[in-house]
């Protein structure tokens, strides 16, 4: 979990999610790219992004998209944002004795009600679901301390975007193997925002 | 050998028939029937219990069986047979919900028996199953019935009958079905349907009726919502049914 | 001991391997080659467990090829890339893990645009403007930032590789004199000879 780096967050607003991730791809203490892909997209409203080490970050997301898009031929309509967090869950619980090193976040709004949804499993799929936010990475605790001083209930997309901003970049500053930028999605029911944040890029 | 293509299931005729499951299909014309129909608000699905014997405890054996909460199963035709689809249909309930903490859509879990049913007319060394199935449940449209057969074929249905008596209870149902039918009085149409053809007289334990309808639940935070359950209609309700009808 | 270098340019991509087989303190060979050609675009270099290395290396390049063979068709530097990490990452939670760390670079053929991805042993993979592996990584790649910019030519890329390189003869314990230098671009793979100062 400490071999790579990493911080990610989700947070709900009023109709509407966000989930943030920072984008560095480094070992230890060595930063080798500050493009690397932490969260994907895995239908028009639901978003996993994996905090851990970043072999199985591409291993999961690829496995996951697998899953899903088999799921969505079988049942001919979307995975909503729950279901896919207890098909993550069953799928780290699958390797409970010899996990994939990864704390995943999932964020989005349910398909057909457009009710917003987080949650957080740990690496073997014990699932955290939350009204207010979620965190995963090597920065948990720093987004912990921002997330609680800074979100607060009912937040329209533009201020849940500032919110979620602010407390990830200012987590990721107090922690030295997770930053160098920042990608925020913004998800609301007719569209969904994506914005690259520079952040302290040293 | 008078019929060289009855042999081996796997081998089709020259008309391109496979008999062995036209046979199949036979056998469950011989079973008892089975009705299920489609209200605005609910799935029933009843069958007749029929014993050899008047010495046969009839009370302790069942031909309506639930596969999960929300879903529930009846047959005609080979009883061992269709204990064996409930079996693999409940293990494949459950295996859906460790995967999604939920239960399988209808459509999804009879894609699975059916898949079941049709491996057993393509293996080697089985024959096909004597059972046609009736299954009630839910889609994420609303109420759902469908019907598998031997060969794997499954259809959906607004109101049908199979086994024995199927002719004449679909002609039956045909003429009583409405699509603005409401549970009740579908529970009452499956009783009449049933009665046509019936021998001997109807009572709360010669039939069983299994109704899947939304009840209210407990959500995973506590709330009240809205959920499907399935459940087969103790011999009392039955009772009270039979008790309006006359 | 062993370093690796990876430099992408405006239409080319550039791998540099050091040729010292050393195992401990003793040198056993100069003038190891570690980079294997994948196709006509995509070259790779490694480091790693010599054993390892070897053999995983060349199953890659062989279902590359057999791949090509199949479907007619020559996979792309991102795609061949993804299958070697893929690989990679299947054999690492059997008993068969290879330890091996590669740099996989190469030229898509129609546009000329340059790829270069870095894997490590546990198939961490990323894509990279420079890359480089072994100790050299924490001496040089504070030199490619400063160095490095977007659409070099072919003879810029050589002197960030040259000063790279001298860094490590400053600072760097080990001694390290020859690289085996490989060019990628539309035109195919070629071996270059780069002078390093002594």
């Amino acid at each position: 979990m400490e071999y790579n780096g990493s911080a990610v967050m989700a947070m709900k607003g009023d109709g509407c999610v966000a989930i943030a991730a920072d984008r560095r791809f480094g070992v230890q203490a060595l930063t080798l790219g500050t493009e690397f892909q932490k969260i994907f997209q895995m239908n028009k409203y639901t978003f996993v992004g994996l905090a851990g080490l970043a072999s199985d970050v591409i291993t999961l997301s690829d496995q996951l998209r697998y899953k899903v898009k088999m799921y969505e031929l079988r049942e001919e309509r979307p995975i909503s944002p729950e279901t896919f967090a207890h098909l993550a869950s069953s799928s780290l619980y699958e390797k409970r004795f010899g996990p994939w090193f990864v704390e995943p976040i999932i964020a989005g709004l349910d398909p057909k009600t457009g009710e917003p949804f987080i949650a957080s499993t740990d690496l073997i799929g014990c699932i955290n679901f939350a009204k207010d936010f979620v965190v995963s990475g090597t920065a948990n605790s720093q987004m912990y301390g921002m997330c609680e001083s800074l979100w607060e209930p009912n937040l329209g997309p533009e201020d849940l975007f500032e919110t979620i901003s602010q407390a990830m970049l200012n987590a990721i500053d107090r922690d030295c193997i997770a930053g160098w930028g920042a990608v925020v999605h913004v998800i609301t029911k007719d569209k969904i925002v994506t914005k690259h944040l520079k952040g302290r890029m040293d | 050998m008078v019929d060289r293509y009855s042999f081996s299931l796997t081998t089709f005729s020259p008309q391109g028939k496979l008999v062995q499951i036209e046979h199949a299909l036979a056998a469950v014309n011989q079973g008892i029937t089975s009705v299920g129909i489609k209200a605005t608000n609910g799935i029933v699905i009843a069958t007749e219990k029929k014993t050899p014997s008047p010495l046969v405890d009839i009370s302790s054996f069942d031909k309506v069986s639930r596969v999960c909460d929300s879903i529930g199963v009846v047959y005609s035709g080979m009883g061992p047979d269709a204990r064996l689809l409930v079996n693999e249909a409940r293990k494949a309930a459950q295996k859906y919900r460790r995967v999604y903490a939920q239960d399988p859509p209808l459509p999804i879990l009879v894609k699975d028996v059916a898949a079941v049913m049709q491996e057993y007319t393509q293996s080697g060394g089985v024959r096909p199953f004597g059972v046609s199935l009736l299954i009630a449940g839910y889609d994420h449209h609303g109420p759902a019935l469908y019907q598998v057969d031997p060969s794997g074929a499954f259809f959906p249905w607004k109101a049908t009958a199979i086994g024995k008596n199927m002719i004449s209870a679909r002609t039956f149902l045909e003429k009583r079905y409405s699509p603005r039918l409401e549970i009740e009085d579908a529970v009452h149409t499956a009783i009449l349907t049933l009665k046509e053809g019936f021998e001997g007289v109807m009572d709360e334990k010669n039939i069983e009726i299994g109704v899947a309808q939304m009840q209210e639940g407990m959500s995973r935070t506590g709330e009240k919502v809205q959920e499907v359950i399935f459940r087969v209609l103790t011999p009392l309700e039955v009772r009270d049914y039979l008790a309006n009808l006359s | 001991m062993e370093v690796l270098f990876g430099i992408t340019g405006k239409d080319f991509a550039l791998l540099a391997a050091d040729t010292n087989q050393a195992r401990s303190i003793v040198v056993l060979k100069r003038g190891e080659d570690r980079t294997v050609d994948l196709n006509r675009h995509t070259a790779l270099a490694y480091t790693g467990d010599p054993g390892d290395a070897i053999h995983f290396t060349e199953y890659i390049a062989a279902n590359v090829r057999l791949n090509e063979i199949r479907h007619g068709h020559e996979a792309s530097p991102n795609a061949v890339a993804k299958y070697t990490r893929n690989a990679l990452a299947g054999y690492l939670r059997t008993r068969q893990a290879y330890h091996i760390n590669m740099l996989i670079a190469g030229v898509d053929k129609t546009s000329g645009a340059p790829a270069l991805y870095w894997s490590d042993h546990l198939a961490n993979m990323t894509a990279l403007p420079f890359a480089a592996h072994g100790y050299a990584s924490y001496f040089c790649m504070s030199t490619m930032d400063r160095l490095w910019r977007p659409n070099l030519t072919l003879e810029e890329a050589i002197i960030v590789l040259q000063k790279c390189v001298a860094a490590l003869k400053t600072r760097f314990v080990a001694s390290l004199p020859e690289f085996k230098v490989k060019v990628i671009d539309k035109s195919g793979i070629r071996v270059i000879d780069v002078k390093f100062e002594k």
